[in-house]
């Protein structure tokens, strides 16, 4: 059997199994799901190394199976990786045990709790395994259902409850839209199946006429685009996560979210390239909305989980530039940053929940000379700010470094031509280089620099290697892929270069409205 | 050993330093500083040993080794982590490695009392690897990389002491003020692989050489940009602010960062891409008015305006560091005006002498304010030299050689600046007054500082520093007496000279002893004698002003508001305060506005506070009674049948 049908079907038999586990056991139940997120997480490194050497399929995924689920639907799960998902499963299985370790925090109703993070990290490892559309989305649903039970359960603060809910609302209408748009693609394929495999190798050879790509794109690109936070629908991200557990909001934030560009790289840009060619530009000037504007936002926040929240949506704002850039490096920085954003979002969300831990408040203009009292947690939290304004030997630097190179040498016009990409790439830079540094320097000097204030003389550090222990990983993550970049884009490459040829290749097919094929 | 093998150990010892001290041993401080200044001794041995096997005082020309290894390969753009050595790289890294291992022992002394000693050398080490990262690197990519970590070591260090306000806030706008150079040097790295499809020095080199305009019409525009790099770590006029506020940090970071290796990293990437800079001007057509002015023509320019501004500013402060952190400024911006001349070489020699005296400077100033207790103003001392014999003697020097004074080494790298900026007689003239002003503040500083008697208890009870911080100040003064007689200029005419074009004719080659002291009257009379001239009258007027030792400084009375601007470094924090509330600060509040109360206000909560409107009326409707449902079905029927029959 295929070691990817163990990621994710080994926390869902986990979630299982802890159900008939005593509640009062709860020691017994965290040791279970740290177990079980622990062999994923090594299941998950050893994949990486067995990679190369695993023979390439059909359309270049390895690790290969097939198990037909509804035929006459053409439903199947099939699963399989490329360099692209697997970089992402990699991440999501280092998340997901990052993220047990700081589940330490939950006291109340704990079998539950854990229950639903086996379940949320099952359904997120499955939907970047699987390569079918069907399994996709309902993987999705699955991790996205405890998402939101964990954050109106386990939530803080007051506003838990409108943050609860309106995180739920735009979640679901987004991934309704998405859904019209998969079903109008599976209509539209005319194969009957929803094998993402065989529908590229389908498409490509019998394209969707350039005026429906054009049509169906858009409820995907909007629709996954709301799952993502892509401006103006990202409202509900910050305050998701202000309010989120820790360990929801490091999953969401840094894997699940990621659902949504990864759908949009998989699915909607390869099996509709006209309809990309004709949106992309209207995605950049989206995403120039996460990198500038959600900045610029950041910038004046006052709560440190807003402004982490913020920063990362405005992150994801160079995934969406990179993929709108329609050029091999590109797409790779793109995957890139979808990579190391997912440990930094994780990483950051993890340091905030110790701090809150200790604290009971994120306010920063409280804060003030931590880095005092806490000098484990600060020189990390330092590091992972400073990794967020792309400073080199994180991944982020990489990722966000190819995408303006890729941006540099785009195609893709806009305005019909008037501004030239490069414009983007510009004001990405700015927001890189100079937003992004502002507000993470702003926020390092109100919280941990400075005279410490009477309040925090009690405040502890992760005491013991086991506390520091998902700190120091996610960290290591990041310098890793920031230090030796090859681990990730050598193996994101080939599958970056499917999708940008797809798109390069394609030739708007014949309208059928007009009737006649056009030479 | 294979030069590549040192080269490599060289560039990762330190870092090697660096992480065993985060890991394993905070909490032994005498071991930590020993890895530390192991790290660098090793680099500086070895940097010896690559002299000898590769020749850096005996080059040839052109030639370089390559260590390289693939770091990234996507597409298109592929960059190496490869590491250049050639007689340019090996000078910087001999000069880097003696200066850090003078200042790492310096450090011994001066941090003994720091709670934080570890973590102080662990810093350092790291700054030892980032900044010979960009000496050795191959590609422009690899430089930036460096560059940025350059930056953070920097930003560690200033706000050092991260407790102090002051020392955080400075370190935050040294690193936001980088920050925007690195945005201009990116955007330049781009534009530049974008034309020629290579970051690579040697590719671009050779391409640019047998097409200069291979960069069509962003040529001028791509050099620019780049330069911003050099602008921002360099602190060149108009980004110039950070350096002075970045004496916060511990002295010996003053000296080594702020004032020998980092800020001159900015002018050795100048030399290094020069062949990116001597190009002819091109602009696109929507910069057309800029026609003519090349990329070299701008470098010139912002070097001798900010040498002449930072000049004025040191005249009228009073800190001894803030003193010598301008006339740093000064400095650099003779470097890069003399690059913008055309003379890559006379700006590099004068990096390396400077590196030598400044850093002296620096040392003595913390050896000083070491014996002061932490008293940093000149005003509150006086007599000092009766007090602190070694300090001073060494503090005499380093002034002797910044002032350009012949034999010592600042008069022949200043020299070559003054001369290599005689073709452009407006430049020439603003040189010639800021060495007249170097030496007026110096002397100033001297007078003030080290003669006359004691204005303050602290002096009187002042005593010298320990061995530990002497002996560095010692080796530093003879190295600042020497410099001009090592070859160094020679080494740097040989490699830079024939990529600018011109030969190799200058002085300072093996030519015997007194042939090289009176050189630079020969070859170039007019700059020597009025460089010469310019420092006499300096000393002259600050003699009259200062020797007297006044209890206020007298110069306020003479130039009424002149004085005042100076003190007040032009107004150019309050500026850029006002600058960036306008522009930077205005948009965030905006966009923060419209976050709040349009898309998450009006759009989210309207639409939510819609659906519940709507919800309320349709409740109405739902009664649970039997009657009005009966009523609506009723009047649905005949809705549906008027309708399908009318």
């Amino acid at each position: 059997m295929s070691p990817l049908i163990w990621l994710f079907a080994l926390p869902l038999l986990g979630a299982l199994g802890l159900l008939f586990v005593p509640a009062s056991r709860t020691v017994l139940i965290r040791r279970i799901a740290l177990v079980i997120t622990g062999v994923v997480a090594f299941l998950a490194l050893d994949l990486l190394s067995d990679f190369d050497a695993a023979a390439p399929g059909a359309g270049g995924y390895r690790f290969v199976q097939q198990i037909p689920w509804v035929p006459s639907l053409g439903i199947s799960l099939h699963v399989g990786v490329d360099g692209i998902n697997l970089g992402l499963l990699v991440m999501g299985a280092l998340v997901a045990f990052a993220a047990t370790c700081v589940s330490r925090e939950i006291q109340q109703r704990t079998k539950e709790y854990y229950v639903l993070l086996l379940l949320m990290v099952g359904g997120i490892l499955g939907t970047f395994a699987s390569l079918d559309i069907f399994f996709l989305y309902v993987f999705h649903e699955l991790a996205l259902v405890p998402t939101f039970l964990m954050i109106g359960i386990w939530g803080r603060g007051e506003k838990r409850g409108y943050a609860a809910f309106q995180i739920t609302l735009y979640l679901t209408l987004g991934a309704l839209v998405a859904l019209v748009g998969l079903v109008a693609l599976y209509l539209q394929s005319g194969l009957a199946t929803f094998d993402l495999v065989k529908l590229t190798e389908h498409l490509a050879a019998n394209p969707i006429p350039a005026a429906r790509q054009a049509f169906i794109f858009p409820w995907l690109m909007f629709g996954l685009g709301v799952l993502v936070s892509l401006w103006p629908f990202h409202t509900w991200a910050p305050l998701g996560y202000g309010v989120a557990p820790t360990a929801t909001a490091m999953l969401h934030a840094g894997v699940l979210k990621k659902f949504g560009l990864y759908a949009l790289l998989k699915v909607a840009i390869p099996l509709l390239p006209e309809g990309a060619k004709l949106w992309m530009p209207w995605l950049a000037w989206l995403c120039l909305g996460n990198i500038l504007y959600c900045g610029w936002v950041a910038m004046r926040q006052r709560d440190l989980n807003l402004l982490i929240g913020n920063s990362s949506v405005a992150h994801v704002g160079f995934v969406f530039l990179g993929l709108a850039s329609l050029t091999v490096i590109g797409v790779t920085g793109a995957v890139v940053v979808m990579v190391a954003h997912g440990f930094l979002a994780a990483l950051s969300f993890a340091l905030s929940g110790w701090l809150y831990g200790q604290t009971r408040s994120l306010d920063m203009t409280r804060m003030g000379g931590l880095l005092q009292r806490l000098p484990f947690a600060g020189s990390v939290m330092v590091m992972a700010m400073m990794a967020g304004c792309g400073l080199p030997g994180f991944g982020n630097f990489v990722g966000e470094v190819l995408v303006l190179f890729g941006g540099w040498k785009s195609p893709v016009l806009i305005c019909g031509g008037l501004l030239d990409f490069r414009w983007f790439v510009a004001a990405a830079a700015w927001g890189a280089l100079i937003v992004a540094a502002v507000y993470m320097l702003r926020g390092i000097r109100t919280i941990w620099h400075g005279d410490l204030a009477e309040d925090w003389k009690g405040v502890v550090d992760p005491a013991g290697g086991w506390r520091k222990m998902p700190f120091v990983l996610l960290l290591g993550a990041l310098l890793v892929t920031g230090v030796w970049p090859r681990l990730l884009t050598d193996r994101i490459e080939p599958g970056a270069r499917r999708v940008v040829e797809a798109v390069e290749a394609s030739r708007p097919a014949p309208n059928l409205a007009s009737g006649s094929p056009t030479p | 050993m294979r030069p590549e093998t040192l080269a490599w150990i060289i560039l990762l010892l330190p870092l090697a330093s660096a992480a065993a001290i985060t890991l394993l041993t905070r909490r032994q401080r005498r071991l930590s500083a020993a890895l530390s200044i192991g790290a660098v001794a090793v680099g500086f041995v070895a940097s010896l040993l690559l002299t000898r096997s590769f020749g850096a005082l005996a080059p040839r020309d052109g030639e370089f080794l390559l260590a390289s290894v693939r770091w990234l390969e996507v597409g298109p753009l592929t960059v190496d982590l490869g590491l250049r050595l050639d007689a340019l790289s090996n000078l910087m890294l001999m000069m880097v490695t003696g200066v850090g291992l003078m200042i790492h022992l310096y450090s011994r002394g001066y941090m003994a009392d720091d709670a934080s000693y570890s973590r102080f050398f662990a810093c350092l080490s790291l700054f030892m690897f980032s900044m010979l990262g960009i000496v050795l690197a191959s590609n422009f990519v690899m430089m930036f990389v460096f560059w940025e970590l350059v930056g953070v070591s920097s930003y560690l260090l200033i706000g050092f002491w991260h407790e102090r306000a002051s020392a955080a806030d400075a370190a935050k706008k040294a690193f936001l003020t980088n920050r925007l150079g690195d945005f201009g040097f990116l955007l330049g790295i781009i534009l530049v692989w974008g034309a020629l499809g290579t970051v690579d020095f040697a590719e671009i080199q050779r391409t640019l050489e047998s097409d200069p305009t291979a960069l069509g019409a962003l040529a001028t525009l791509g050099g620019v940009l780049v330069f911003m790099g050099t602008m921002g770590k360099s602190a060149q006029f108009p980004l110039h602010v950070w350096l002075p506020d970045a004496m916060e940090g511990p002295t010996p970071v003053s000296a080594l960062i702020h004032a020998a290796t980092m800020v001159a990293a900015g002018v050795y990437m100048l030399a290094r891409a020069f062949f990116l800079f001597d190009l002819p001007a091109a602009w696109p057509d929507c910069l057309s008015f800029l026609a003519g002015i090349s990329a070299l023509d701008i470098i010139a320019w912002i070097g001798g305006i900010t040498a002449l501004l930072a000049a004025l500013m040191a005249v009228q402060q009073s800190d001894i560091k803030r003193i010598l952190a301008y006339s740093t400024l000064s400095q650099l911006g003779f470097m890069v005006m003399a690059i913008g001349c055309a003379k890559p070489d006379a700006g590099m020699f004068h990096l390396i002498t400077h590196a030598f005296f400044k850093a002296l400077l620096f040392l003595g100033a913390g050896s000083v304010i070491h014996a002061l207790h932490h008293e940093q103003n000149i005003w509150k001392m006086g007599g000092l030299a009766a007090r602190l014999p070694v300090t001073t003697w060494t503090f005499v020097v380093g002034t002797l050689a910044l002032c350009g004074v012949p034999p010592f080494s600042g008069f022949y790298s200043k020299d070559g600046i003054l001369a290599a900026a005689e073709s452009r007689p407006l430049l020439f003239g603003l040189a010639i007054l800021v060495a007249g002003l170097t030496t007026f503040y110096m002397a100033r500083l001297y007078f003030v500082a080290f003669a006359g008697t004691p204005r303050d208890s602290h002096v009187a009870e002042a005593h010298e520093s320990p061995g530990v911080m002497l002996w560095p100040l010692r080796w530093l003064a003879i190295a600042s007496i020497l410099g001009g007689f090592w070859g160094i200029e020679h080494t740097l005419q040989t490699v830079l000279a024939p990529a600018a074009g011109h030969g190799a004719a200058g002085h300072g080659a093996a030519g015997g002893f007194f042939a090289t002291l009176l050189a630079p009257f020969g070859h170039a009379p007019l700059a020597a004698c009025l460089g010469l001239f310019a420092t006499g009258f300096g000393f002259a007027l600050a003699y009259s002003l200062y020797a007297s030792a006044p209890a206020q400084d007298p110069l306020p009375a003479r130039l009424g508001s002149l004085a005042r601007w100076m003190r007040d470094k032009f107004y150019f924090d309050e500026l850029y305060d006002v600058l960036v509330r306008v522009t930077h600060d205005a948009a965030a509040a905006v966009a923060d506005w419209v976050d709040r109360w349009l898309v998450a206000g009006l759009l989210v909560r309207g639409t939510l506070g819609g659906v519940d409107v709507c919800g309320r009326i349709l409740r109405l409707v739902q009664t649970g009674n039997l009657q009005t449902y009966a009523f609506l079905a009723a009047a649905g029927l005949v809705l549906v049948l008027w309708v399908m029959l009318l």
